[in-house]
């Protein structure tokens, strides 16, 4: 696991980290589906397109998760994987794998939105680490 | 930070404790709950408010007040419509979340004694959580129709009273909602919603009138001790969160092309005059529709099971519908001038008074009423709104007890047999979709419903109607 849960008084949060910028974009997008539902019930045997832009890496994460929770709960498919392909300061893309959300799928929570709230996004000694808060 | 106590409900953080505050804060807040309140971020955020480009008076935190986005859950903040900024943040992700109140010609008597089954057929009903997927199949052009016109397409489905209508805060609709401002993914997200509670702390509770404290307003409301009412507490679901994702991202930018700065990214603003204020609120009024057209479904699909198990004499009557997430254009006095506003209510309930003409004629002398959900064993009250509230707070209450416990720290330690078994001894019957669904939302995360209901009676913002105690609870 290369995240963990972080507590706030209504919400929840995450901690998530990768040894690069893109390894730990991927594994914030796994936190947000793992506070979601149960990851272990998920097969990742469909490709799903996944992409985002920003003004900066704070913006880029926002948006990243976004289109996670959109994946989420917009399209109702489960991602269990998410390769990056491409990725900058700005934009990063790449193909999450998962399947369409069934009723084998144990569902935990629904993430209302990805916020801003004392978002963090910066380089530590082994490579990248983010915290991001989330209204459910 | 200097808090400067005014007297037993009140407490001033003055203008010139930070930088770029424009004006006070005022907490509402007994000695109690302010140690509490202390205890995170809720009241740098309503400092944080207080920077807004055209706020119009204090900014305010009520006495439920918690840690939120930006906004802190219990504020309210009104600006100017001239010169002032609209905030998505200051209406929240569950835009139009809100409750309402049923009553029933039932009695305590009656449902008590079957009320697993009464919790059963509910919960079979209504879905609940993470399901996502209500019964109403509503095509791409009724969905446009439910963004413009709110509860009232759901009465002309058929799914309920004109009379629902009547008893919804502003109608059931706000005008000025053009779906063209609402993206494809919030439609795609929001349409399969239609009649779905959802997770987090949206409920349905099975409650009785344990106590009546204004006689005249509960008659008007049709309570009397021992009668059994229902409380929901839901919003504009996955429509409501895309709007205020979409918006958020625009609003990046945008704010740095109006020359605007906050302290908090979170607190994203743009003035209300733009082309994007005007897009957003446009936006957040198909929300706000959304979520009134959802509630009313919840109720049509409530009097269908509750008529299923009391037979067909059974009667279900909306006491009134109330929003805490919204941001709405009123007439205010600030420092003794009236101006035009647009009122962010993030976690806090319109309480308009007696006379006001916004309130249905029924409660005319009595008025506005306003429903703060306790936790789900405790009790929630009904007030009715005071002259205080538009003299101090826009017209405006606190809307729940306020979250004391991360939902982490609730989890912790705790089996959900034993929570269920234990609200089970004092005669409520729990269900959730989610093992999670029961522990985190247990009453000890909670603050004390009673002394936040305390304050702002005492402060003149409202008058306590009725309390009421849970017998049934239906868990997102």
């Amino acid at each position: 696991m290369n995240f963990h849960a972080l507590e706030h008084t209504a919400d929840i949060g995450f901690r998530a980290w990768g040894s690069t910028f893109e390894e730990m974009l991927s594994n914030a997008a796994m936190a947000l589906v793992a506070i979601a539902m149960e990851l272990e019930d998920i097969d990742p045997r469909e490709p799903y397109p996944i992409a985002a832009q920003g003004e900066d890496r704070e913006s880029l994460l926002v948006n990243w998760l976004n289109e996670v929770l959109y994946l989420l709960d917009g399209r109702r498919i489960a991602p269990r994987r998410v390769d990056i392909q491409e990725c900058s300061e700005t934009a990063a893309g790449g193909i999450a794998w998962g399947e369409p959300h069934t009723e084998k799928h144990r569902a935990k929570l629904i993430v209302k939105g990805v916020t801003y709230h004392q978002l963090k996004v910066e380089p530590t000694a082994n490579g990248w680490c983010c915290e991001v808060y989330l209204d459910i | 930070m200097e808090l400067q106590r005014i007297d037993e409900w009140r407490v001033r953080i003055p203008r010139d404790s930070a930088r770029g505050m424009r004006t006070d804060v005022i907490v509402y807040a007994s000695a109690g709950l302010l140690e509490q309140i202390r205890k995170d971020l809720s009241l740098e955020q309503a400092m944080n408010v207080a920077t807004l480009p055209g706020i119009a008076g204090p900014s305010l935190a009520m006495p439920d007040i918690h840690q939120g986005y930006g906004f802190p859950i219990g504020g309210v903040a009104a600006t100017d419509i001239q010169y002032g900024v609209v905030s998505p943040g200051g209406v929240g992700f569950d835009i139009n979340c809100g409750v309402r109140l049923m009553n029933t010609n039932l009695t305590q008597e009656d449902v008590r004694p079957r009320m697993k089954e009464i919790v059963g057929q509910v919960f079979r009903d209504i879905p609940c959580g993470t399901g996502g997927k209500g019964p109403f199949d509503i095509t791409h052009q009724e969905l446009e129709q439910v963004l413009m016109h709110g509860a009232q397409f759901a009465i002309g489905k058929g799914y309920g009273e004109q009379r629902d209508c009547e008893f919804t805060e502003a109608n059931g609709c706000l005008p000025g909602a053009d779906p063209q401002f609402v993206s494809a993914r919030a439609k795609e997200r929001g349409r399969p919603q239609l009649g779905t509670v959802g997770s987090g702390n949206h409920f349905l509770e099975i409650q009785h009138v344990e106590s009546i404290h204004d006689p005249e307003a509960a008659r008007a409301m049709g309570l009397e001790v021992g009668r059994v009412v229902v409380l929901l507490h839901c919003g504009s679901r996955g429509l409501g969160h895309q709007v205020c994702t979409d918006f958020l991202a625009e609003m990046g930018p945008a704010m740095k092309r109006h020359g605007i700065t906050v302290p908090d990214r979170q607190l994203a603003c743009v003035p209300i005059q733009s082309k994007e204020g005007q897009a957003y609120l446009s936006a957040m009024r198909c929300a706000a529709n959304f979520a009134w057209a959802n509630r009313q479904a919840i109720l049509h699909l409530l009097r269908g099971s509750l008529t299923r198990l009391f037979g067909k004499d059974t009667r279900i009557h909306l006491v009134y519908d109330v929003c805490h997430n919204i941001a709405k254009r009123e007439e205010h006095i600030v420092d003794g001038v009236k101006r035009d506003v647009l009122v962010h209510r993030k976690g806090a309930t319109r309480a308009f008074p007696p006379g006001h003409h916004e309130i249905p004629s029924a409660y005319s002398r009595i008025g506005q009423p306003v429903f703060v959900p306790g936790s789900m064993g405790t009790a929630s009250w009904v007030l009715a709104g005071a002259e205080g509230a538009m003299r101090e707070t826009f017209g405006s209450v606190c809307h729940g007890a306020g979250r004391l416990m991360s939902r982490t720290a609730a989890r912790r330690g705790r089996n959900a047999r034993e929570v269920q078994d234990d609200l089970a001894r004092q005669g409520i019957i729990a269900r959730s979709e989610t093992r999670d669904g029961i522990l985190e939302e247990i009453p000890e995360a909670y603050k004390d419903v009673d002394e936040v209901i305390r304050v702002v009676t005492g402060a003149g913002l409202a008058k306590p109607v009725a309390r009421l105690r849970p017998m049934g609870v239906i868990k997102g």
